[in-house]
């Protein structure tokens, strides 16, 4: 191969897949390849090529459209057309046409295929189905240790901020002030670019204070120097026990630019600390709002580890949910010491993503109250009302944020006795207009939190009979649930979400997760299915023979892939300082891992489209 | 002037039957392809030359790069580079140009076998380069000194093409604008970084098809209409 295509093949070591290509096939491939310029306005792909070829854009852009004349696809820079090459591929049923000015780079499809047979990663690209490429994408994204712990983590993903650093010039005086401010036990001292010493609190108080050293000295007479440092894929244990074994409790971190962070052993105590049961159980026996508060702040921190360790969005969802549940239980607990026995039965229901186990880091509360139907509200109001302001204004306290739609226990409509209830959805059912359907949508996800669990059962249960004989219900619920479209995928650094219409940002839990949480909800409700987590719910519906299995398998592994994609998203965010969100801009995401969403979004929509025939 | 008038391929005969044996004189017996033909049933080869300086009597051929192109496809299997063996030191200036280092020009092929490399791939087809004087210019030097003989070759100059762009729509443009790199940009064509003779070369190949495209693929493309005039 002539080096002189270096050019070329930097290009396609960025191009999926054939990024995967080892250096020697990858220097081999530009001079199996032809180029080709499209002129904006040609139709794609261009009827004067005569050998079938795989397109590989280089510069330019492509719509594609189906046979509707609907806009499927739009292709840019690194992406590819197949339809030519592969006799299954669902690109050969469209027909594009230029809408740029464009450059390709052709790889004939009898070339493709020796190359095909020659590199695995290849033929695992082009031959395996959508399916099998999304089940694929998320084991490697699941790969490592599902447990967050000091054998398994590196020193690096304990970082949760960047270093404090100073010069060793400046004033021991400065340098304290900085501390503070900062609220740092050690300072890192750099001159340089390169590591000079640190000086920590006690530092302070025994080479200075206890030894006279005027304030006005430089924090260098006062430094240790000759420090132990640590790299960041250094076992969280192995640092550990390196400070226990220098009796130091700060371990310096640095990597090829310098220094990385600090590590203290407050960090790794906190790290095994962290863990789930341990702040379930803080929450548990904390003695009022303000502990609660405290040791709710430590839930970013058991986000960020585990998915540091690999976890899947759903057991993150569980771990996550599972804290919210004690913290609403604890907050119960303490208004009842307050407020005396409740006066009649009743249950605390939690709605939404923590009904169903999905919660991350960045959620709503959505909850309501169901009281036994003795319940007087002259002698009982006033207890409830007292109840539910109490828990949720305590939840806000600890993050999660006011319910948008006002789905709160403290908003007297959703606090109501077991009739009223039952009232209420049998409006929403038998009368399914736009309101009703988005109202009741709120409340076909519930899980008892606290109290009677035998009162919400027969309440469900009863519901559930109703709606699985209301088609017409169920029709309205499925428009809902089809809504919510996912994109169709990415157009340069932009989400494509149809005709004309880019988003700069990729909202994962409205174009992505709810289109799964709705699709998964309609199909058990239509069998009358007591089951509320999308997974299990997709699980039940595969058993009641509403989706296929094939079908089903792709939506789970797209809802997992998805969910965990925003948990890491969120992830980083909070290492970052940032508040954690749903919003992905494109350009944080990986070639590949547009090509899995793309894989997602398609499964999403094709499940979708059944369900609109089913409907229809 | 009369041998202008009676265009190139009888300029081809007459040429041939001077020509000593060899290289050249194979090169010259293959008709060139007839004017009249399509660019879509025509093969181009597009050449880039890296030399020591503009004047093809003082100067020296420091590298080729060289693609075909058919029709409308550029086929980068026969993309080739070849350094030329040089008898002293390349001036640095042209050096930084070219990224060649003396070492690697001390390495490199006689210019003969190039020659003798280059002239069947481009017997009977159309030469491309960008400001074709300079290619043309060197070859015809080369082939006098080496080969006993002239060199001609149907061409296509990008360079050509662009200024007549602006003169037919009447519109001023400054020398700069000509430029490899700055043509291309106004067909939307990606800036490469290298700019050694095989990445020039394939960069006037692709602003060559370019400019086949602006014609209309659809209609006729005479070759005719894009041949530098003889």
């Amino acid at each position: 191969m002539e080096v002189e295509l270096q050019e070329i093949r930097d290009f396609l070591s960025h191009v999926v897949p054939f990024d995967q290509l080892n250096d020697d096939a990858l220097n081999r491939l530009p001079s199996t390849l032809v180029v080709r310029y499209l002129r904006r306005g040609t139709p794609f792909p261009p009827a004067d090529q005569s050998d079938h070829a795989l397109y590989i854009v280089r510069r330019g852009a492509v719509e594609l459209r189906d046979v509707e004349d609907k806009l499927v696809e739009k292709l840019a820079e690194g992406d590819l057309y197949s339809g030519l090459c592969l006799s299954d591929d669902p690109q050969g049923a469209l027909h594009g046409t230029l809408v740029e000015d464009s450059l390709f780079y052709l790889l004939p499809c009898d070339t493709l295929q020796q190359w095909r047979s020659n590199h695995p990663v290849l033929e695992a690209h082009f031959s395996r189905t959508l399916q099998h490429r999304l089940r694929r994408a998320l084991e490697r994204q699941q790969a490592g240790e599902n447990h967050a712990n000091l054998l398994t983590v590196a020193v690096g993903h304990l970082l949760t901020r960047s270093p404090v650093t100073a010069s060793p010039d400046c004033s021991i005086r400065d340098a304290a002030r900085q501390m503070t401010a900062e609220r740092v036990s050690a300072l890192l001292l750099v001159e340089e670019g390169r590591l000079a010493g640190i000086v920590t609190d006690r530092d302070l108080r025994s080479r200075c204070i206890a030894d006279g050293v005027s304030p006005e000295q430089p924090v260098s007479t006062i430094m240790s120097r000759h420090l132990h440092k640590v790299s960041r894929e250094t076992p969280a244990f192995e640092a550990l026990l390196t400070m226990t074994r220098l009796h130091i409790h700060h371990l310096p971190v640095v990597d090829s630019s310098g220094v990385a962070g600090l590590i203290t052993t407050s960090d790794l105590i906190r790290q095994q600390s962290a863990h789930t049961v341990y702040l379930v159980d803080t929450v548990r026996k904390a003695a009022n709002l303000a502990a609660l508060v405290k040791a709710h702040r430590r839930l970013p921190e058991l986000q960020v580890q585990l998915c540091a360790a690999g976890a899947s969005a759903q057991q993150i969802g569980h771990a996550v949910t599972a804290v919210a549940d004690a913290l609403t239980r604890r907050l119960i607990e303490l208004a009842e010491e307050e407020l005396g026995p409740a006066p009649v039965a009743w249950a605390w229901l939690a709605g939404g993503s923590q009904a169903r186990r999905e919660q991350t880091v960045h959620s709503d509360q959505d909850n309501a109250l169901l009281l036994a139907d003795d319940y007087d509200a002259t002698a009982h109001a006033g207890w409830f009302k007292r109840l539910a302001e109490s828990v949720c204004s305590g939840l806000a306290a600890c993050g999660y944020y006011d319910c948008p739609g006002g789905i709160m226990a403290s908003n007297p409509q959703w606090r109501q006795p077991w009739q009223a209830w039952r009232h209420l959805f049998d409006g929403w059912i038998t009368q399914p207009d736009g309101h009703a359907v988005a109202q009741a949508v709120n409340f076909l996800d519930l899980r008892v939190i606290h109290g009677d669990e035998r009162l919400f059962s027969s309440l469900q249960h009863e519901v559930l009979q109703q709606i699985r004989a209301s088609q017409r219900f169920l029709t309205a619920l499925s428009e809902t649930a089809l809504e919510n479209r996912p994109p169709l995928g990415f157009f340069r650094n932009f989400v494509l979400i149809g005709e004309g219409d880019h988003a700069n940002t990729l909202d994962l839990k409205r174009r992505g997760l709810l289109p799964v949480v709705n699709l998964a909800r309609v199909h058990v409700l239509s069998a009358g299915l007591p089951v509320i987590g999308t997974i299990e719910r997709i699980h039940a519906a595969v058993d009641a023979g509403l989706i296929s299995r094939e079908g089903a398998e792709a939506l789970e592994d797209a809802f997992n892939f998805i969910g965990t994609l925003r948990a890491r998203h969120q992830a980083s965010q909070i290492k970052r300082g940032e508040a954690p969100d749903n919003f992905v801009p494109p350009e944080e995401l990986s070639a590949p891992e547009r090509g899995h969403l793309k894989d997602a979004f398609s499964a999403i929509a094709t499940l979708q489209a059944a369900l609109g025939r089913h409907h229809a | 002037m009369l041998e202008r008038l009676l265009g190139l391929d009888y300029r081809r005969r007459r040429l041939h039957a001077k020509c000593t044996e060899g290289p050249l004189q194979d090169y010259l017996a293959t008709p060139f392809p007839p004017t009249r033909s399509d660019c879509r049933e025509t093969t181009f080869i597009a050449l880039d030359l890296e030399t020591s300086g503009l004047d093809p009597q003082h100067d020296t051929i420091i590298s080729f790069g060289w693609v075909a192109m058919r029709g409308l496809a550029i086929d980068l299997s026969t993309a080739r580079h070849r350094v030329i063996r040089q008898q002293c030191a390349i001036p640095e200036s042209s050096a930084v140009i070219h990224q060649i280092t003396d070492d690697q020009a001390a390495t490199g092929y006689e210019l003969h076998d190039i020659l003798s490399e280059f002239l069947p791939i481009l017997a009977g087809h159309v030469l491309i380069a960008h400001n074709a004087q300079i290619e043309l210019g060197f070859l015809d030097t080369a082939c006098r000194r080496l080969l006993g003989g002239r060199f001609i070759a149907p061409t296509v100059d990008t360079c050509y093409l662009a200024r007549r762009w602006y003169d037919r729509r009447n519109r001023h443009f400054r020398s700069g604008d000509l430029r490899l790199a700055n043509v291309r940009t106004r067909y939307n064509l990606p800036q490469y970084r290298a700019h050694d003779a095989l990445s020039d070369a394939l960069s006037c190949a692709e602003l060559f098809a370019a400019q086949l495209a602006e014609h209309g693929v659809n209609g006729r493309l005479p070759l005719k209409a894009f041949l530098l005039p003889a």
